[in-house]
C-alpha cells in the first residue's frame, strides 16, 4: 500500500514523538486559565472556576493562589477547616508588597466579618486598619475602610453610644478617596442615623451626597428619592423636600408610592402656608 | 416441528424489530437532535392561558433561533412547585429559568442562592425590540412598571434577578344574570360599604328563596385575597406610624421588627378594625370555606352558587371559557374615612398596585446555556414576543407598546392610592403567614370575633415574627458572603466594564451587609428571657 504521507526524517519523528504528548497535555497558558476563572467567578460560578484553576499544571504563581482561596469562600459545602485553609493562605500572600497581597489582607479580614462560623469583629477590624496603615491608596485598603464603618455602626463593642458610632463612621471618609466607596458609607452612616433615631438634620447630609455622587441601580435610588422628600419634610426643610418630591414623580413614575407622594405634597404646601403665616 | 420453531422464533425476531423500528421512529427521542440547544422555561401558571401563550412566543423565538429548542415545564403550583423547585435546584438540575415569587413560603433564600442578577443587561436595550416603539430603551424601562416587584423583592437593593411577562391585578368577577334576579340591576360597588349591602341583600334574598346562594364564592385560597385587600384600609395609618426610615412605604423586615420591639399589635383597634372587614367578607361566604380549595370555589361561582368570585385576573381566561353566564370584572373597593364602620381608622383610600408586572422569570446562575436562556428572556418580553404572549393567553402585557385585546382593556383601570408594605400584613413571612390560617377560625363563623383572632394572634405572633426575621436577616447573609469572589472576581478582570461591575457588587454588597446587621441588632435587642 502506498504511503498517503512522506515518511519524516527519523530524528523529525522522534522529535514529534517527545514534543505531542507535550502540547496535548499543556493547553492554553496559565494566565489564560486564571482570567478564565476569574471571568467565572465574577459570574458567580466558583465551582468551575476551582476546576479551571485546579487543571493548571506546576506550582501556583502568586495570582492563581489568590484565585484558588477566594473560590474556597463559596465553594460548597463552606467548611470551617477550608476557610482556615484560605485564611494560611491569604496571611501568606498578605506579607507581599502588591496588590494581590492587598486583596489578601482584605479577604482575610472579611472570613471573621462574614464567613467564619463565628464572626469576629473585633479581629476584622483590625486587619482593616493594619491594610489601610499599610497602603491606604490601595483600592481594597478603601472597599476595607467601608467595611470597617459598618463594624463601627452595629458590629464592635466600641463605642457603644449610637452618636458615637456614627461619629467613628463618619472620621472614615476623608481617608476614602474613590468616590464610589465613599458613596456607599455616607448611605450606611445615614441608615445608621435614621435607625438609631438620630437628628434628622445629622442624617440630611449623608444623603444628600449619595444622591449627589449617583450611580446606584437597583430598587435603592428609588429609596433613595423617597427618603431625601420625606426626611426633609420632617426636618422641615420644605423647598428641599419638594424639590425631592417632584423628582421623585418625575423619573419613577409609574410607582406604587406615587399618590402617597403627591399626597406628601399636599401635606406640604399646607405646611408651607402655615409657615408663611407664621413669620407674617 | 424443528423447522417450525425456527420459523417461529424467525418471525418473533422480525416481528420485534419492525416493533423497534416504528417505536424508534415514531415515539422516543430521535438518536440525531436537529437543535443544539435546549432550554427549559419552567413555571406554575397553568391556568388557561399562559401555556398557550408561552408556546406562542416559543414557536416564533425557534423559528428566529433554529439552534436552539425552547421547552415549556408546566408545574402545578400551590403544593408541588416549591419543592419541585427545591429539589431541582439543590441537585443542579434546575431548569434554565424559573418563575419564584416572593410570597412563596419557605423559599426566600432561593433568589440569593441560586438565580443570576440581570441589572446589567437590564440597561442596555432588547435586540428584539429593533424596529418598534421601544427600540433603542433600556430593557428595564420597557416595561410598564420598570419591574418595581424585581426591584422591591430582590433580596439585594442594588441587583434586579428577574424580568416579568405580565400583569396581574384582584378583580371581583360578578355573575351578571344572578345581580340581576337579586338586585334588579347591576350595581357597581363603588366602595366597601356598597359592597357590604350587596352582600346583605344576597342574603337576604337566599333567605327568602331557599336557594343556596352566598355572596362571594368561599374557599381558603381566595379568602386570603379578600382579606389582603380589606384589611389594608385602616392599616395604613399604622404603617405610616412605623415609617422611621421615611420610606412612605414599610417592607417585611420593618414590620416584623417593629412587631418584635412592641410597636403595633393585632389587638390594637385600627388592627382590629381591619380584622372587622375581613370577617364582614368572609361572613359572606359558605360555612366550611376554609377546607376547599381556589377550584372549589371557582366551581361555585361557574354553578351560579355565589355572586362573586374574588381573585386575580389570571383566572380570567378560565372563568371566561367556563361560565354559562355573562361575567363583569369589579374592583373590591375598600374602605373609606366616610364608612359607617370602621372610617374613623381609615387615613385614605388605598392603592392596589398601579399596574404591577408579575410572573417574574429568574435565570438558574447554574445553567448550561445561559446566553440562549437570557436571549428566550429577551423575545418573550420583547414587542413582538410579548404581543404574542397576549394575544394567546388573553393575559395582559408586561411591556410597552403590546397592544391591549379588547376582551381584558379594563384590567388596566386601576384603583390608585396610598402605599403600605412590601407584603400585606398576613404575608409578612412564612410563620406569621402559617400563624393566621391556623388562628384563622377564631374570628369567621357564629363563635368568631375580630378579638378572639387578634388575641389568639398577638400570643403566637411574638415567636412567629422572631423566626420570619430571622429568615429575612439569613436570606440577606446568604447573599453577601458569595459576593466576595464576584468582587474579587471582578477585580481580576481589565476594563471599564468589570470596573463597573465590580462598583455595583461592592455597593449592593455594603447595602444586603446593613440591613442584615441591622436585622441581627434588632433581633438581640428584642430577644426573649430565658
Amino acid at each position: 500500500m502506498p504511503a498517503l504521507i512522506p515518511k519524516l526524517p527519523r530524528w523529525g519523528a522522534a522529535w514529534l514523538g517527545f514534543a505531542l504528548p507535550l502540547l496535548a497535555g499543556a493547553g492554553p497558558p496559565a494566565d489564560a486559565d486564571i482570567a478564565a476563572a476569574w471571568q467565572l467567578m465574577a459570574g458567580s460560578l466558583a465551582r468551575d472556576a476551582y476546576t479551571r484553576l485546579d487543571r493548571i499544571p506546576g506550582a501556583p504563581t502568586r495570582e492563581q493562589a489568590l484565585a484558588q482561596a477566594v473560590v474556597v469562600i463559596d465553594y460548597q459545602p463552606v467548611t470551617p477547616d477550608r476557610l482556615q485553609e484560605a485564611e494560611a493562605v491569604f496571611a501568606e500572600l498578605a506579607r507581599g508588597q502588591d496588590e494581590i497581597a492587598d486583596a489578601a489582607a482584605y479577604l482575610q479580614a472579611r472570613l471573621y466579618q462574614v464567613h467564619y462560623q463565628q464572626p469576629d469583629p473585633v479581629r476584622a477590624a483590625a486587619l482593616y486598619r493594619a491594610l489601610a496603615e499599610r497602603h491606604p491608596d490601595s483600592h481594597w485598603a478603601q472597599l476595607g475602610l467601608v467595611k470597617l464603618g459598618l463594624l463601627l455602626l452595629y458590629a464592635l463593642p466600641e463605642p457603644a453610644a449610637p452618636a458615637e458610632r456614627i461619629a467613628a463612621a463618619t472620621a472614615l471618609l476623608p481617608r476614602i478617596k474613590e468616590t464610589k466607596l465613599q458613596r456607599d458609607l455616607h448611605l450606611q452612616i445615614a441608615h445608621a442615623g435614621t435607625f438609631y433615631e438620630q437628628p434628622l438634620d445629622t442624617v440630611l447630609p449623608h444623603l444628600i451626597e449619595v444622591d449627589r455622587i449617583g450611580g446606584l441601580v437597583g430598587q435603592a435610588p428609588e429609596d433613595l428619592a423617597i427618603e431625601l422628600g420625606e426626611l426633609s419634610l420632617r426636618a422641615g426643610h420644605y423647598a428641599q423636600a419638594r424639590a425631592y418630591f417632584e423628582a421623585y414623580l418625575r423619573d419613577f413614575t409609574p410607582n406604587i408610592r406615587s399618590v402617597t407622594v403627591r399626597r406628601r405634597l399636599e401635606d406640604l404646601a399646607a405646611l408651607e402656608a402655615k409657615a408663611q403665616e407664621a413669620r407674617r | 416441528m424443528r423447522r417450525l420453531r425456527a420459523r417461529l422464533g424467525l418471525g418473533l425476531l422480525v416481528a420485534a424489530f419492525t416493533a423497534s423500528v416504528y417505536w424508534v421512529f415514531t415515539r422516543s427521542e430521535p438518536v440525531i437532535r436537529h437543535r443544539e440547544v435546549t432550554i427549559y422555561f419552567a413555571h406554575w401558571q397553568i391556568e388557561r392561558g399562559p401555556p398557550d401563550g408561552i408556546n406562542a412566543a416559543i414557536k416564533r423565538y425557534e423559528e428566529l433561533n433554529p439552534r436552539v429548542h425552547v421547552v415549556q415545564l408546566q408545574i402545578p403550583g400551590a403544593t408541588i412547585y416549591p419543592q419541585w423547585m427545591r429539589s431541582n435546584l439543590a441537585g443542579d438540575t434546575g431548569p434554565d429559568l424559573m418563575e419564584w415569587g416572593a410570597w412563596l413560603p419557605g423559599e426566600k433564600d432561593i433568589p440569593a442562592r441560586y438565580f443570576a442578577p440581570l441589572t446589567a443587561e437590564l440597561a442596555k436595550p432588547n435586540p428584539y425590540n429593533r424596529g418598534t416603539s421601544q427600540e433603542k430603551i433600556p430593557w428595564q424601562d420597557t416595561f410598564h412598571d420598570k419591574l418595581l416587584a424585581p426591584k422591591r423583592d430582590s433580596p439585594d437593593p442594588g441587583q434586579i434577578y428577574a424580568v416579568n411577562i405580565t400583569e396581574v391585578t384582584l378583580r371581583l368577577f360578578c355573575n351578571v344574570e344572578l345581580m340581576k334576579e337579586v338586585l334588579g340591576r347591576v350595581v357597581v360597588p363603588r366602595n366597601f360599604d356598597d359592597l357590604r349591602k350587596i352582600l346583605a341583600a344576597v342574603k337576604e334574598f337566599s333567605r327568602k328563596t331557599g336557594r343556596p346562594i352566598s355572596g362571594l364564592a368561599g374557599s381558603r385560597d381566595t379568602t386570603r385575597a379578600v382579606a389582603e385587600a380589606v384589611f389594608v384600609a385602616p392599616l395604613i395609618g399604622v404603617a405610616q406610624r412605623l415609617d422611621d426610615a421615611g420610606m412612605l412605604y414599610l417592607y417585611n423586615r420593618q414590620m416584623l421588627a417593629a412587631y418584635l420591639a412592641g410597636r403595633w399589635r393585632y389587638r390594637e383597634p385600627a388592627v382590629l378594625a381591619g380584622l372587622q372587614l375581613v370577617r364582614e367578607a368572609t361572613n359572606a361566604m359558605k360555612p366550611g370555606f376554609i377546607q376547599l380549595r381556589r377550584d372549589d370555589a371557582m366551581i361555585e361561582f361557574l354553578r351560579g352558587q355565589a355572586l362573586f368570585f374574588f381573585y386575580g385576573t389570571w383566572d380570567a381566561t378560565s372563568l371566561r371559557r367556563l361560565a354559562p353566564f355573562k361575567i363583569q370584572p369589579m374592583k373590591l373597593m375598600q374602605a373609606m374615612p366616610d364608612d359607617p364602620e370602621v372610617g374613623r381608622f381609615v387615613v385614605g383610600q388605598g392603592g392596589e398596585g398601579i399596574g404591577e408586572t408579575s410572573l417574574s422569570m429568574y435565570l438558574n446562575k447554574a445553567s448550561r446555556h445561559p446566553a440562549e436562556a437570557l436571549d428566550f428572556l429577551k423575545f418573550l418580553t420583547s414587542v413582538p414576543g410579548n404581543q404574542l404572549f397576549t394575544d394567546a393567553s388573553l393575559w395582559l402585557p408586561a411591556v410597552n407598546g403590546v397592544v391591549v385585546p379588547e376582551e381584558i382593556r379594563n384590567f388596566r383601570d386601576y384603583q390608585e392610592g396610598l402605599s403600605v408594605g412590601q407584603a400585606p400584613y398576613d404575608a409578612l413571612g412564612t410563620e406569621v403567614s402559617t400563624g393566621w390560617d391556623r388562628n384563622f377560625y377564631h374570628l369567621t363563623g357564629d363563635q368568631g370575633s375580630a378579638e378572639q383572632f387578634a388575641a389568639a394572634m398577638d400570643a403566637a405572633m411574638p415567636a412567629a415574627m422572631r423566626m420570619d426575621l430571622n429568615a429575612e436577616m439569613r436570606a440577606t447573609l446568604v447573599l453577601v458572603k458569595p459576593q466576595d469572589p464576584v468582587i474579587a472576581g471582578w477585580a481580576g478582570l481589565a476594563g471599564e466594564k468589570a470596573k463597573t461591575r465590580r462598583e455595583e457588587a461592592e455597593a449592593s454588597q455594603t447595602m444586603s451587609e446593613g440591613l442584615a446587621l441591622q436585622m441581627q441588632l434588632q433581633l438581640a435587642k428584642t430577644k426573649p428571657a430565658p
